[in-house]
């Protein structure tokens, strides 16, 4: 076997090997712990999983190319609560009064607008200042936020339309619809990151960005096209989601960019760019939501849920660096 | 690998403090709206699982959406393919709980609404509310302050401000309503002469408070929508050095039971988190035993004044 293949095969398989420890755990733990006489692994539980997994999953995919790139974004818990706030309040609009149900894609359309106006304005700031991603989304974190708040103070913006209920509940060939957005949005952001000039510049980048420069690649504007599609991805989350349950918080969205950066890095993704795969990250989205789901189901409470999932987390990563530091030997001999 | 096995381990010996599962009669889900944010709502929780366990006809399901919308809506379609008996929801939004409600009722499972209520337009789909009576504990209120006007013999001419909690808030509305219903039934002669917003905000309210005592210089009597803000007031009086005040409030708080225990603060109603809880909890039991039961399904929040204090153990938040 050829040095390294065997450390990159434990990276990438690591995630999916936690998934079914995690499965085999919660089946048996579940027998003895558990109060309902459904087993764990029950279709419609599994089916639950991926929808459940859709918030989170959305965005995850957009923040994987961010992090590929060696950026992050942390605005993009604010950026999804100002497009729930968006296409719930867009369909009481008494300019599409008269529009019936035909107001749904329209606000739909104005909510991913706005996602893709504030994921381009961070864009822009990264590109034309320089300043370090970081920096500039927590700033738009912050101010994303405030301008969730100026909207409509502390009170929930709510408008429930049960036409968009309905479809959103709607179970085409067994899956809900949130896992479909969740599954295309997958395959997509796969496709782009593996099959096309723009996915591999990503990875040259985030690998060593002098040498991107020097090779022609425009980082500037790619960066910024990276956060375009991860504002246009926390908007489709949004929408997904709160076609749904039809009113929004004004703290809703909070934390969900650790949660997100959380599934990312479980995936094996890098936290300084370079390397990282859509399909781990799905394995992390999955790896996490499943946790929740197991440890209520045997009847944890939520803190412990937070304390495992850290622990977790710290768990990858010293695996990780293990691993690299062993494919690293390997090379020397 | 044997990171991972010892990780799982722990997790082993973490969760072994869950109870063990047995064949009950009843299988009840709790989503409650964030444990741990105040201590009301932590008492809740341990009142109920208290409660639960000491109910041999009844295994609670006790979850925590952590106040987050995302995570309650998935608790209950957990709770619905767990196929539970009941589910009590604390909503985490009036409003965005309702398709999951719907979800719920739709799978033949009946649903209690415990503490808030949720919106107007979900209550087709729950089978009760259990929760405090705003208008009740208004109209008490208002008992209280006359009852206190007449041991005074001031009860034809006293003079009263109010101080209202967040305009919009259902239960800002109904204890006002409560209270200025009441007060005319109890005390007609006595004036209130004023109604201002204190929006649950202590400072908020020693300021409106401070206004009322420039504009007005006798006033007898001052009720608050809840302790935070009488306290409030009465720090805005003690201030300006005006005395023989008789303050009135809701919600007993710590703050107003310790500024009733100086003699300060005359009475408020006492809202318990374990009566809260064990009234969730029987609205399940009477309605999964088949029991007529109300939609509104209030429990009890007693008065609390200077004089019958020490019946009531101080509240812990």
């Amino acid at each position: 076997m050829q040095a390294g293949t065997l450390s990159s095969f434990l990276k990438r398989g690591a995630i999916w090997g936690f998934i079914v420890l995690e499965l085999i755990f919660f089946t048996v733990a579940g027998e003895f712990l558990s109060l309902s006489d459904k087993a764990f692994m029950d279709v419609d539980n599994m089916l639950l999983l991926f929808k459940q997994s859709a918030p989170i999953g959305i965005i995850a995919m957009g923040m994987t190319i961010i992090m590929v790139n060696g950026n992050i974004d942390l605005s993009v818990g604010a950026t999804y609560a100002i497009s729930a706030i968006v296409l719930l309040d867009s369909m009481t609009w008494p300019v599409f009064a008269g529009l019936g149900d035909w107001v749904i894609p329209i606000s739909w359309g104005l909510a991913l607008l706005t996602g893709i106006l504030l994921g381009a304005l961070n864009g822009l700031i990264v590109w034309k200042t320089g300043v370090d991603a970081f920096i500039v989304t927590l700033g738009s974190m912050l101010g994303y936020r405030g301008l969730v708040f100026m909207y409509n103070g502390e009170q929930p913006t709510s408008h429930l339309n049960w036409t968009l209920v309905d479809f959103a509940e709607a179970q085409f060939l067994g899956l809900h619809t949130a896992t479909w957005f969740l599954l295309i949005v997958t395959a997509l952001i796969w496709l782009l990151m593996n099959r096309t000039v723009h996915g591999r510049n990503a990875y040259a980048i985030g690998d060593n960005r002098t040498a991107a420069i020097n090779a022609g690649i425009r980082v500037g504007p790619h960066m910024m096209i990276n956060f375009v599609i991860i504002g246009f991805l926390a908007a489709l989350s949004a929408v997904v989601f709160y076609s749904e349950s039809g009113s929004v918080n004004p703290n809703d969205g909070e934390l969900y960019e650790l949660w997100v950066i959380t599934a990312v890095v479980l995936g094996g993704t890098k936290l300084t760019g370079g390397a990282g795969s859509i399909v781990s990250t799905f394995g992390g989205v999955l790896a996490i939501q499943l946790l929740r789901k197991g440890l209520a189901h045997i009847g944890a409470d939520t803190e412990t849920v937070n304390l495992v999932i850290g622990l977790i987390l710290i768990a990858v990563l010293f695996l990780d660096r293990q691993l690299n530091i062993k494919g690293k030997e390997e090379l020397k001999v | 690998m044997e990171f991972r096995n010892a990780l799982a381990a722990t997790t082993v010996s973490v969760l072994t403090l869950a109870a063990a599962a047995s064949a009950q009669a009843w299988t009840i889900g709790i989503t409650q709206n964030n444990v741990g944010v105040d201590s009301y709502q932590t008492t809740y929780e341990k009142a109920f699982i208290a409660a639960a366990q000491a109910n041999s006809d009844v295994e609670a399901v006790v979850l925590d959406a952590g106040g987050d919308v995302a995570r309650q809506i998935a608790q209950m379609e957990d709770l619905i393919q767990q196929e539970v008996d009941a589910i009590i929801i604390w909503p985490t939004n009036g409003e965005a709980v309702i398709p999951a409600v719907r979800k719920a009722q739709k799978a033949g499972i009946p649903v209690i609404v415990t503490n808030s209520n949720i919106a107007e337009e979900g209550f087709p789909f729950v089978a009760s509310f259990s929760g405090p009576d705003n208008i009740t504990q208004g109209s008490r209120a208002a008992e209280i302050m006359c009852d206190k006007f007449k041991a005074m013999g001031i009860e034809n001419e006293a003079r009263v401000v109010q101080i209202s909690g967040q305009p919009g808030y259902t239960t800002a509305i109904e204890r006002q309503k409560g209270f200025d219903d009441r007060l005319p039934e109890v005390c007609p002669n006595v004036n209130l002469v004023e109604t201002q917003p204190g929006d649950w905000n202590r400072e908020k309210s020693q300021k409106v408070m401070e206004a009322f005592l420039v504009k007005y210089d006798d006033i007898d009597g001052v009720y608050a929508g809840d302790d935070n803000m009488g306290v409030g007031a009465l720090n805005a009086a003690k201030a300006a050095g005006r005395d023989g005040i008789i303050f009135v409030g809701a919600t007993n708080f710590a703050v107003g039971y310790e500024a009733m225990e100086r003699g300060e603060y005359w009475g408020s109603i006492y809202q318990s988190p374990v009566d809260d809880a064990e009234a969730a909890l029987q609205t399940a039991i009477d309605v999964l035993s088949g029991k007529e039961v109300p939609f509104l399904n209030y429990f009890d929040t007693p008065k609390i004044t200077q004089d019958n204090m020490g019946d009531f153990t101080k509240p812990v938040f």
